[in-house]
């Protein structure tokens, strides 16, 4: 795996607790499993950085390489990977996910949401 | 794209005494519900169950075979 990919990832893996590997955008993603998994995030208020990696065919590899895990999106929470949502949505169910949140955000509630008033 | 058989046959190249359930969910042959019941994920957690699944697809996920999988695997008990 390229030194340059690998430091990349260890930044991003660095810079916020939950981080998704998918293909598209927060606002514009471009694959149902990915929009699946933003969606199941929105679920619990976190915030969350999902990265394209759609067109960027190596550092797909290295990130596929690291897990042992051939498919996108790949959720890492501080650091840890995670899989998808075949993973998540069970952990979900049992409480761990939340326990597990609450522990990568050290204790802190999912901020309410920001409504905007367009009255 | 690919066939029930082979699909299974592939995951049954890691996984020998798998039970697989194989469901096209887009009529394409591509996106798959898969379920994977064996002795063999026992003792393992739920992502290297996965693992175990994924290591057999990883050729068919690369070369486009395989587009999507749904996976849930079942430790089978006896």
């Amino acid at each position: 795996m390229p030194e340059e990919i690998k430091n990349e990832i260890a930044r991003e893996l660095a810079s916020t607790p939950i981080v998704i590997y998918g293909k598209g955008t927060k606002s514009m993603p471009r694959c149902g499993f990915t929009l699946e998994t933003i969606e199941f995030f929105n679920r619990f208020g976190y915030p969350y950085e999902v990265i394209d990696v759609l067109e960027n065919v190596p550092k797909r590899e290295a990130l596929s390489e690291m897990t042992d895990w051939p498919t996108l999106p790949k959720v890492f929470i501080n650091g840890k990977f995670y899989g998808d949502t075949d993973i998540l949505e069970p952990m979900a169910a049992s409480g761990e996910l939340k326990a597990t949140l609450e522990a990568a955000f050290n204790g802190a509630p999912p901020s309410p949401k920001q409504t905007i008033d367009l009255h | 794209m690919i066939a029930d058989e082979a699909l299974r046959g592939l995951i049954r190249s890691e996984l020998p005494d798998a039970a697989v359930t194989i469901y096209d969910r887009t009529g394409t042959r591509d996106h798959f519900n898969v379920t994977v019941r064996s002795h063999a994920f026992l003792g393992k957690s739920l992502i290297e169950q996965h693992q175990l699944v994924y290591r057999a697809l990883k050729e068919a996920l690369a070369d486009g075979r395989v587009h999507a999988v749904e996976l849930k695997t079942i430790i089978a008990e006896n």
